[in-house]
């Protein structure tokens, strides 16, 4: 302990953590300014229109990472956990969604024209909102249940024991859907409107760029999905007594505030909300299990970081950053596609490094920290 | 009396879902033939025996049934038989329509030929002929229903014990008393505390850890091996989370990294280095060591549960890169290395299973007194510091960065260890040795042994690994329970099976017993 030993040096002490994060950050950086100029300027193998492709892709994902990463952040915010089984929330919200396809895709609706019409077809419409509406429901529901049976116990128990049972929770949901819907992926049959791969074709450079019909209907739902949360949480009732019991628990119980209540209610947007993005994973990727949420809910997590955890309107920018970077990232860096995971995960370290609040700041009470 | 009606339905409204939803992962088709294993022995037949198993699925679902009327009626502890009845008959008849309408239907679409497979996996013809009686869909719904009334309402009569069983926890209580009474007279104390007795009893352990080995078969110890990996595994953990209390979700990255180093410098397919065994695992735990070191620098600063999905990553980022094109070349990719060396003692062959359990033996028992040696030392009681509150232990003077790194590094060596004996053990790694899954299981085994506790690590390995491998109908639920157990453990005893003696010393302390209020 001789180096600590003078308690009246004023400088400013640097610690070897300090010193290896920074030049580690500072190769990382560096690294990747450099691939970027190579791609970009030596190599230039993509065109203008390929990287659009690649940013209407991002910004697509973004959409669906932003609408799961408000729940980590209202939660945060709330409780300072890490809610690690809201990813799987999500994947309950997409089979939700998948199940009402299947199960109006075997409801003959026959026409004149056309006696092997559904009523997926006849009514696409008013099945994506069925769709929406059960996946957002039952999503809404495990969110509320999971907090009842496996958090509200544990409201004062360090944040350890909170973090292990959220991971509990996130392992049995998984496996509980694996073994129920089996571990193969179901394809998800969408209504013929929003038949994937098809869209508008914008001319661009030398080729066309497909604004498909299911991003864009992901994308516009997702964007209006997050203002209207925006206005519940800033101009209702239910939102002033969520943003009271984020910064001080204690004192909003005093106020009049229904602590749990509060959570409960907290829990179920943050369901609605991922449900709405599981929904729109099957309509747009087409694929669900129940492996669906983990990725996502891990990527939407660093999300939330990377915005500033606490801070809604950070997660809603970080969600959209993250899936920009993840869709351009092996591109710009020129290196594997099949390494946009690691890309993701870096981009986290590197922030927590540099700006451990995130792009907005954290929005948490003093105590907590 | 109402009360007891709404306790009824709240019980007979959970145990409903829990029933249909045992029903759909399948449990109801593999819990009679556990129940048949029980008293039959293990000489089974492959194929479906509905008559055989029938009256072990009556007595699995009966046995349910009178929980729940126990639950449904406990509630208010009933001393009438009327109150008793009421509640019980209550739950009986809200889990029996609950579960006789899931048949019903379940039944219907089965006898219409509807192929609910597609949908629900495990809802396979068999386990629907089982739930269903063998009969069809409306008989069947009605068995049950009738069943789950009847159970119920025993149920309910039971829990009329439950209000006079309050002298039981009494009795309890008392022993207890009497134990910590004798186990604190200076006598007996003195005896447990000995130092002779401590060396008889790891003498014993010793002996009988070396003797068992040669009489079991090689399932037993092949079974025996892979614990005895995951003790070491739970034991370089325990330094991580238990101790220093830093919650690290990626230690499967080390190892991985244990795994491939010592694979790589002993196969012959990528590099034919074949390199000898003792040099390659001293290699791979130094390699295992240098990653922990390099990952903890930046990170280690960081706060918990940034911490934990930073190593998170880490953990996937590993595996992601070494299946990936780019590591090909390097790391063999998705295939994996094959032909993986074994040990060589003088020049000879040592790989029997005997000899490798002996080996697994020998580094376990290694690492439990390097385990500890640590515990009680002045760096384990710094890590117990850190973990109790990081600004409290900088200011009396631990240096916590540090303090934190050699955690990390001491449990990464250990990973890299457990990481080469796998590897070398299996004769194969692959990428798929190494996903998340492992670090779960070796989290579940710290928690679920008791935070801190060295003999915990053993307990928890033993029930974790040792158990499910034994049991292998079961295997596809080990997941689920293994969720499941995380967090009812962190709700109702969250130091684990076999906690840190420590804390409690200082929990039933007698001059806290004595400050009023």
């Amino acid at each position: 302990m001789s180096e600590n030993s003078s308690p009246q040096s004023s400088k400013i002490r640097i610690s070897p953590g300090q010193i290896a994060r920074l030049s580690a950050g500072i190769a990382v950086i560096a690294w990747m300014a450099w691939r970027l100029y190579t791609v970009l300027f030596v190599e230039a193998i993509y065109g203008i229109d390929t990287w659009t492709r690649f940013a209407i892709s991002g910004l697509i994902l973004g959409g669906m990472y932003a609408l799961i990463a408000i729940g980590y952040t209202l939660v945060y915010g709330i409780m300072f956990m890490i809610n690690f089984a809201h990813g799987e929330v999500m994947m309950i919200g997409a089979f939700g969604g998948y199940f009402v396809f299947e199960a109006l895709r075997n409801i003959p609706m026959p026409t004149p024209e056309d006696p092997k019409l559904s009523f997926l077809n006849a009514q696409p419409l008013l099945s994506v909102l069925l769709a929406f509406l059960v996946g957002m429901t039952i999503a809404a529901i495990a969110g509320y249940y999971l907090e009842r049976i496996a958090y509200r116990p544990l409201r004062q128990a360090p944040r350890l024991i909170l973090l292990i049972t959220a991971i509990g929770a996130s392992i049995f949901l998984q496996n509980a859907a694996m073994l129920m819907f089996g571990p193969q992926r179901q394809t998800v049959y969408n209504p013929v409107l929003l038949t994937r791969g098809t869209g508008w074709e914008i001319p661009m450079g030398k080729s066309v760029v497909m604004l498909t019909y299911t991003g864009t209907f992901s994308f516009v739902l997702s964007i209006l999905l997050l203002i209207i949360l925006y206005l519940v949480v800033q101009q209702t009732r239910l939102g002033r007594s969520m943003r009271a019991v984020a910064h001080d628990k204690d004192t909003a119980a005093l106020m009049g505030v229904d602590v749990n209540d509060t959570v409960s209610k907290t829990f179920i947007i943050s369901g609605l909300l991922a449900g709405a993005a599981g929904v729109m994973w099957g309509i747009h990727n087409g694929l669900v299990n129940h492996f669906t949420g983990f990725l996502p809910g891990i990527k939407a997590f660093t999300a939330a970081v990377l915005g500033g955890i606490g801070n809604i309107p950070g997660a809603m920018l970080g969600g959209l950053f993250l899936g920009v970077v993840e869709a351009m990232g092996p591109a710009a860096l020129g290196i594997d596609f099949q390494l946009k995971d690691v890309i993701a995960f870096s981009i986290l370290v590197l922030v927590l490094i540099f700006r451990p609040q995130g792009i907005l700041g954290e929005a948490l009470s003093e105590e907590k920290l | 009396m109402s009360n007891s009606i709404r306790n009824g339905l709240r019980a007979g409204i959970i145990f409903g879902i829990v029933i249909i939803f045992l029903f759909l992962i399948g449990f109801t088709l593999i819990a009679p033939e556990l129940i048949s294993k029980l008293y039959q022995g293990s000489e089974q037949t492959k194929d479906f025996n509905i008559g055989l198993l029938l009256p072990n699925l009556v007595i699995f679902m009966g046995l349910l049934g009178i929980w729940a009327g126990i639950t449904g009626a406990k509630e208010d502890e009933p001393d009438t038989w009327a109150k008793a009845i009421v509640a019980g008959l209550t739950t009986g008849l809200t889990t029996g329509l609950l579960v006789g309408i899931t048949a019903f239907i379940v039944g219907t679409l089965y006898q219409n030929e509807v192929d609910i497979r597609d949908y629900l996996v495990s809802l396979s013809n068999e386990n629907i002929i089982l739930f269903l009686f063998n009969q069809n869909a409306l008989t069947g719904a009605l068995y049950q229903f009738g069943l789950m009334t009847i159970t119920s309402v025993i149920g309910g009569i039971l829990a009329i014990g439950v209000g006079r069983a309050s002298w039981r926890k009494n009795l309890a209580e008392k022993i207890g008393d009497s134990v910590r009474q004798t186990a604190s007279m200076p006598k007996v104390a003195g005896t447990i505390n000995s130092k002779y007795t401590r060396f008889a009893l790891l003498a014993i352990i010793i002996v009988i850890s070396f003797a068992l080995p040669q009489q079991w078969g090689s399932y037993w110890n092949y079974v025996m091996g892979t614990v005895g990996i995951y003790v070491l595994l739970g034991i370089g953990l325990n330094i991580i989370i238990g101790w220093a209390g830093q919650l690290v979700l990626g230690y499967v990255a080390f190892f991985a990294i244990g795994a491939y180093t010592f694979a790589l410098l002993t196969s012959p397919e990528p590099h034919h280095l074949e390199w000898n065994f003792w040099f390659a695992i001293v290699l791979a735990i130094l390699a295992a060591t240098l990653s922990g070191v390099l990952l903890g620098l930046p990170i280690l600063s960081l706060r918990g549960d940034y911490l934990a999905i930073v190593t998170l990553g880490f953990g996937e980022i590993v595996r992601i890169m070494i299946k990936s094109d780019m590591m090909t070349g390097i790391t063999n990719g998705p295939r994996g290395l094959r032909d993986v060396g074994g040990p060589t003692l003088f020049g000879q062959d040592f790989s029997t299973d005997i000899n490798f359990m002996y080996l697994i033996i020998i580094a376990v028992l290694l690492t439990t007194f390097l385990a500890y040696r640590l515990q009680n030392s002045r760096t384990g009681r710094g890590w117990i510091a850190i973990r109790e509150d990081d600004t409290v232990a900088q200011a009396t003077g631990v240096n916590t960065f540090r303090s934190k790194l050699l955690s990390l590094a001491l449990g990464a060596a250990i990973a890299g260890l457990a990481g080469a004996l796998f590897a070398s053990r299996n004769q194969f790694t692959g990428p798929e040795d190494h996903a998340l899954m492992v670090s779960i299981n070796v989290l579940c085994i710290v928690i679920v042994g008791g935070m801190g506790s060295i003999p915990g690590m053993f307990l928890g390995a033993f029930v974790l690994k040792g158990v499910p491998e034994m049991l292998r109908e079961v295997e596809i639920y080990r997941l689920l329970v293994f969720g499941a157990l995380l967090v009812v453990m962190m709700i109702i005893r969250p130091e684990g099976l076999w906690p840190l003696q420590r804390p409690r010393i200082e929990k039933y302390d007698e001059h806290q017993k004595q400050i009023p209020g």
